[in-house]
């Protein structure tokens, strides 16, 4: 659906992306993490025809969107990070002056409006004026407005900044809706736990460069060697140390107060062994769980401790 | 289809107390300024005959006054047009849908243009008063109409010109008014300097560079439409001639200007489009290709 093949932009000296490559199937949600002036949005403007690239080929639907940007606009909607509004405009207004702009039918307008708005919780703000909506609800109306024209694909740069976490979640919510419909979806954030949960593969953006990409599982094998796992007991906090170290699949064994954190090298058995055999000790265990990892680790890892340009 | 960036400026213009505000102020300075005259008239001594010299008069008042009033206005309306889509962060948002920069401009002159439109509009009927006494044609009025339109459009392009290449609402008002005044007043002080210099004074012909000049152009058609008993504006400053009808045989300096105008308002319309299209590929970009393909 999206091909990226050694795109770069350079101002001057600087390069703003460097040889950056990237395939995204179709339906899948692609998170595009980075610092702030990582070169996110750079990318995402080039896709969408608003900046040229120095050099590198981009193809949305097998169309080179370089070469021929008029013919990939009807595929693309795109939601920028910063975005404003028309003053004196209604919700509706403003969805209809875009369905315009894209040619689309009169007699298709109104029901398109509406099923927009119901798709982003906005059907009771129809008639409100743009100006007076809350961000939340703006970001969620700018939503709707990239998807007036039922794109294959959206781009959407940083589409929660800003946002309460009531918003956040609302925002997710519709996202998850977006992909169940089958859109190909390429999102960014320079926080990567917010889009861990929710997108099919990630890539971790720094100084222009893709670092690292794939599956969240994927990126933290790449970065830890080993899982993490987390046990808490109720007591016995140094038997169950002594019990750990028994098994030589786990080593790194930190403690906390009745928290025990280590490495762990093993299977899905030997997993389960350890809890069996913790059990068996008479020591009380609370809960036994594998950890993902510290995502905000591996993005500190990957892309230099975050250092912005 | 009508163009939706038209369609959308025009109900929000329309919408707000400021573009009634606009339409009231304007016809309440025309309406003033009719009413002083013909104040001024039935109050002589020979107001009990039917004086031509009225009809002369209101008329000559009130075009000069709605010119001055269109100068002003056109570049207001659309200094700010795209710099506004900048600074308000919506212009992304147009350049990424399938509009073509062209459009957007036009959309954006267009609606300015229509603010205008139903101005002069709105005051055909301070035009009327000037038909009481006769004198002046309904042709001539349809000439001066004509000038209006096409003068708006022409301030309106350099607004719309500023306004993509300066990425403030301010700076490109600035500008646009600088280029306007110049265009007024700066090549009338050309004219002089160059006449004194060269000619001595001693120059009848329609300086070349008054068919940029507004005012020298709408001085030419009142010249021309008065016979020449009347004579234009700058006329009065020495040695410099609008067009003396009596002997001019080509084509009116106001015909000129016009032209020159809607010249003008291409190349700016053009460049503007040029501007905003994000993806514009320069004039030498295909060798640049070739170069790098060898």
């Amino acid at each position: 659906m999206l091909e990226i093949k050694n795109l770069n932009k350079r101002y001057g000296r600087f390069y703003a992306v460097k040889d950056l490559n990237l395939t995204i199937p179709e339906g899948e949600i692609f998170g595009f993490v980075g610092p702030n002036g990582a070169g996110k949005s750079t990318t995402m403007k080039i896709i969408c025809g608003l900046l040229t690239a120095t050099s590198g080929e981009v193809f949305i639907d097998g169309v080179d969107a370089l070469n021929h940007s008029s013919k990939v606009k009807d595929k693309i909607g795109y939601m920028p990070d910063f975005f404003g509004v028309y003053d004196d405009l209604k919700v509706d207004e403003y969805l209809d002056f875009y369905a315009s702009v894209y040619k689309i039918k009169e007699s298709n307008k109104k029901q398109i409006i509406s099923d927009l708005l119901e798709l982003v919780d906005l059907s009771h703000k129809k008639d409100a004026y743009v100006d007076n909506l809350s961000r939340g609800m703006k970001q969620r109306l700018c939503l709707a407005r990239s998807l007036i024209h039922n794109p294959k694909i959206l781009v959407l740069d940083e589409p929660a900044s800003g946002l309460d976490p009531r918003a956040r979640v609302e925002m997710k919510a519709i996202l998850r809706n977006l992909k169940d419909m089958g859109k190909t979806i390429l999102i960014s954030s320079h926080i990567l736990s917010e889009l861990a949960e929710m997108c099919t593969s990630i890539g971790i953006i720094d100084n222009g460069k893709i670092v690292i990409s794939g599956t969240v599982s994927e990126i933290m094998q790449q970065i830890y060697s080993k899982k993490l796992i987390k046990i808490k007991v109720n007591d016995k906090l140094d038997e169950a140390v002594m019990v750990l170290k028994e098994f030589p699949f786990i080593d790194k064994i930190t403690t906390g107060e009745n928290i025990i954190q280590a490495g762990f090298d093993g299977g899905d058995e030997d997993m389960s062994r350890v809890l069996s055999t913790l059990v068996s000790r008479a020591i009380p265990v609370a809960t036994f769980a594998q950890l993902d990892g510290n995502l905000e680790d591996v993005f500190m890892k990957v892309t230099k401790g975050g250092e912005e340009q | 289809m009508i163009n939706p960036v038209l369609l959308k400026e025009i109900k929000v213009k329309m919408r707000s107390w400021k573009a009634a505000g606009i339409i009231g102020g304007y016809l309440f300075i025309l309406a003033a300024v009719a009413l002083f005259i013909t104040y001024a008239n039935t109050n002589d001594m020979y107001a009990s005959t039917i004086n031509p010299q009225f009809s002369i008069g209101a008329y000559t008042g009130i075009a000069v006054i709605q010119f001055i009033l269109i100068l002003f206005i056109a570049p207001a309306l659309t200094s700010g047009a795209i710099a506004g889509e900048r600074e308000k962060q919506t212009l992304d948002l147009l350049l990424c849908t399938k509009l073509a920069p062209r459009s957007i401009v036009i959309g954006k002159l267009l609606a300015s243009m229509s603010h205008i439109l139903i101005l002069i509009v709105a005051s055909i009927p301070m035009f009327s008063i000037v038909f009481l006494y006769g004198g002046i044609s309904v042709l001539e009025i349809a000439q001066l109409f004509g000038f209006y339109i096409v003068t708006a459009i022409m301030a309106g392009s350099v607004g719309i010109f500023f306004s993509t290449y300066v990425k403030r609402t301010i700076a490109a008002t600035v500008l646009t008014y600088a280029l306007g005044i110049f265009m007024c007043f700066g090549t009338i002080f050309v004219a002089v300097f160059y006449v004194r210099i060269f000619y001595n004074f001693d120059y009848q012909n329609y300086f070349p560079l008054f068919y940029i000049n507004p005012l020298a152009g709408f001085s030419s058609l009142l010249t021309a439409q008065f016979g020449g008993q009347y004579g234009g504006i700058l006329n009065m400053i020495p040695g410099l001639y609008m067009v003396n009808p009596y002997n001019y045989k080509g084509t009116a300096p106001w015909l000129i200007n016009t032209y020159v105008n809607i010249g003008i308002s291409v190349v700016m319309l053009f460049l503007a489009s040029m501007k905003i299209n994000p993806i514009r590929k320069g004039p030498l970009s295909f060798l640049r290709r070739n170069k790098k393909a060898a």
